[in-house]
């Protein structure tokens, strides 16, 4: 029959044969691979090996070691560790209420909150940093209005300190906290609150047995990531911290750049690199839990 | 007499546009209900105003006597099942089914021992630690079921439960949706598209389209008697008649087919004129085949000689040439003697008509 027969596939042509085999595939990749090579793995190679080597080309941990038993060293590790964590729960606390408010609307004034999220990214955080100088310094926009308005008389220390630092990352990495718990609570189906409060739940309660859990994947991921980039952050904590804050990207630009110390700003920055990748992995390996897993894995 | 459910006058509107226009219904105590129309029609929206999920603009709502408008759902103690399952996720089978209770502050042993009663009751008593998402569609719905059982509620709302489910499960769950109310007598509303599921397993019927009730009525009134054109037309097959009024002699009205044929019918009021245009509508299975008019006044009668005979196991179709038109004629008894080419009366009960005006 005619009909039956314009039902059959169409057999692939030579032409798609080729386009689709996977050396074609490779063969896209390469200039991709290429560049990732080229500026990436070697450059991270070549500073692996001078971060363990001496003068004569000898391997050593000496660098490895000064920054161990040097209490400043460690301090600085401390503080960038704790600056990223105070950056992660400010930016967990302010984006929740925003991600549930983008989840709840629809359409049109989903499509603006996601565009005035994003909109502060479209200005070089350099920029950003200094408007906030001009809000937080000690004759800015908040310390001006407070003391005008007599309720202190000192000015508040707002800026040049970890709290400067904080607000300034917060500000800087707050947009991919919200979209990743915004992105986790669209697929919600809404249909379960409505399960929810007909078995005797009210609002309250479907937030914490609902939203809360089901949003587990979005608020790890928004974790995972604002903490990676608080602890590589560099410009906010140089204009906003001053000279009270010191982080380990500040410090290996230091020996790198003033110091000219290469071997012990290459081990700097392997010491941060693998600080991070171990936190996070720790706080992926606690928080997936088996029930985790099945949940939201499968 | 106390119903279980009372809708007075329930109207919804959207964006000032009517969606529910006007919902009259008494269910009494351990009723199977139905409300069955085309999707859009406004089913979800009432069943959502009698859950609580939203607020009718119009009308008062009662449950067990009680006046519900302006109570939370989750004060309404109703048990709902939904088309897309709506299991959660990130519970197991069996702190699904357990929610309601813990919410409802019971203690550990009976939590325990109702879920699993009402597990065996839908005959899932082994899933207790699996998770929705590694359980089948069926499954899903069962479990479903069972939470929404599982607190005994008063009512037992089921908005197109069956709907996202392949053809063959869907009959089983639906025998089991009728063996469960038999079993419990819990006072049902199902809300479908689908008007098998309707019939089979309801008590009465509630028709609708566009936001207006067409008829409640049971299942075997919505059939054999519907009272509109609409329900003569969603449900079921129908044959239709487009005519005019030649001449009325008290009840008696003679008919003007388009295609030219003659023929005598009876209605019970005097709503019609000579001259009027109308459709009349009848079922295929309301039509018996004969030789001669048995002259009883409540049977109307058309001649027609049959052009195809189409046997489909227990009913054989008969297709009769009306003029230029079709009677559809189903029959669970066919005669050796209804062969094509032959001359047929075509009778029915006039109750089983439809005469209405037809809107110019
Ligand atoms: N929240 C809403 N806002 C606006 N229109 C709605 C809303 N909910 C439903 N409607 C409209 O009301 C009508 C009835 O919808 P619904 O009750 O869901 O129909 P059914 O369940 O019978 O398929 C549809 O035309 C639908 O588009
Ligand atoms: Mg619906």
């Amino acid at each position: 029959m005619e009909q039956t027969s314009q039902l059959k596939l169409k057999a692939p042509s030579k032409l798609e044969h080729i386009i689709f085999s996977k050396w074609v595939v490779y063969l896209l990749l390469t200039p991709a691979l290429i560049v990732l090579i080229g500026v990436f793995f070697i450059p991270m190679l070549l500073m692996l090996v001078q971060s363990l080597t001496d003068e004569q080309s000898n391997f050593t941990l000496a660098n490895y070691a000064l920054f161990f038993s040097e209490p400043f060293y460690w301090g600085v590790l401390w503080q960038t560790i704790k600056l990223s964590t105070f950056t992660v729960l400010g930016a967990l606390i302010l984006s929740y209420p925003v991600a549930m408010f983008m989840a709840q609307s629809k359409g049109k004034i989903r499509a603006i909150v996601t565009f005035l999220v994003l909109l502060p990214h479209l200005v070089s955080v350099v920029i950003r940093n200094f408007g906030w100088t001009i809000i937080l310094n000690d004759r800015g926009m908040i310390n001006t209005i407070l003391l005008e308005a007599g309720i202190i008389d000192q000015p508040l220390r707002l800026m040049y300190n970890e709290l400067g630092t904080v607000i300034g990352l917060v500000d800087s990495f707050v947009a991919y906290m919200i979209l990743a718990i915004a992105t986790s609570l669209y697929t919600i189906n809404p249909s379960l609150y409505k399960a929810g409060a007909i078995m005797g739940a009210n609002k309250v309660r479907n937030f914490i047995s609902i939203t809360l859990p089901l949003s587990l994947p979005g608020v790890y991921s928004g974790i995972v990531l604002v903490f990676s980039l608080s602890m590589s952050a560099f410009v906010t904590p140089t204009l906003l911290g001053g000279t009270s804050v010191k982080v380990m990207p500040a410090l290996t630009y230091q020996q790198i750049m003033f110091t000219l110390n290469w071997p012990l700003g290459a081990a700097i920055s392997f010491i941060l690199l693998g600080t991070t990748i171990f936190l996070v992995s720790t706080f992926t390996k606690v928080t997936e839990t088996k029930r985790y897993k099945v949940v939201f894995k499968s | 007499m106390q119903y279980d459910v009372e809708l007075k006058n329930i109207k919804k509107q959207f964006n000032k546009q009517d969606v529910v226009k006007g919902f009259n219904l008494q269910v009494k105590k351990g009723e199977f209900i139905s409300f069955l129309g085309p999707s859009g029609c406004g089913k979800t929206t009432t069943l959502n105003m009698l859950a609580g999920f939203l607020d009718p603009s119009e009308g008062e709502l009662f449950i067990k006597g009680k006046r519900m408008n302006n109570i939370p759902p989750y004060k309404r103690e109703l048990g709902m099942v939904f088309q897309t399952y709506s299991l959660f996720p990130h519970m197991t089978v069996f702190e699904n089914v357990a929610y309601g209770l813990k919410l409802r502050k019971k203690p550990k042993a009976e939590i325990e021992s109702r879920v699993r009663k009402v597990l065996e009751l839908v005959q899932l008593p082994h899933l207790h630690d699996r998770f929705p998402n590694q359980l089948s569609g069926g499954q899903r719905q069962r479990i479903a079921i069972a939470r929404a059982l599982v607190t005994e509620p008063s009512i037992l709302l089921l908005d197109e439960p069956l709907s996202n489910l392949d053809a063959k499960l869907r009959v089983e769950l639906r025998d089991e949706l009728k063996r469960l109310h038999k079993q419990l007598g819990v006072t049902t509303i199902f809300v479908t598209h689908d008007q098998e599921e309707a019939l089979s397993l309801s008590d009465r019927i509630v028709v609708m389209s566009h936001g207006n009730i067409e008829q409640i009525g049971t299942p075997n009134e919505i059939y054999n008697q519907p009272k509109s054109e609409f329900v003569h037309t969603f449900i079921g097959q129908t044959n239709q008649f487009e005519g005019n009024i030649k001449s009325i002699n008290g009840s008696q009205i003679q008919i003007l087919s388009k295609d030219g044929v003659v023929f005598n019918t009876v209605v019970s009021d005097s709503r019609f004129q000579v001259g009027e245009s109308v459709n009349l509508f009848i079922r295929p299975e309301s039509i018996f085949l004969g030789k001669e008019h048995n002259n009883s006044l409540d049977t109307a009668c058309i001649q027609g000689k049959i052009k195809l005979v189409t046997f489909l196991g227990s009913i054989t179709e008969y297709h009769v040439a009306i003029g230029d038109h079709d009677l559809v004629v189903r029959t669970q008894q066919p005669q050796k003697e209804w062969i094509e080419g032959a001359d047929v009366l075509c009778c029915w009960n006039i109750e089983n008509q439809l005469l209405i005006r037809r809107e110019m």
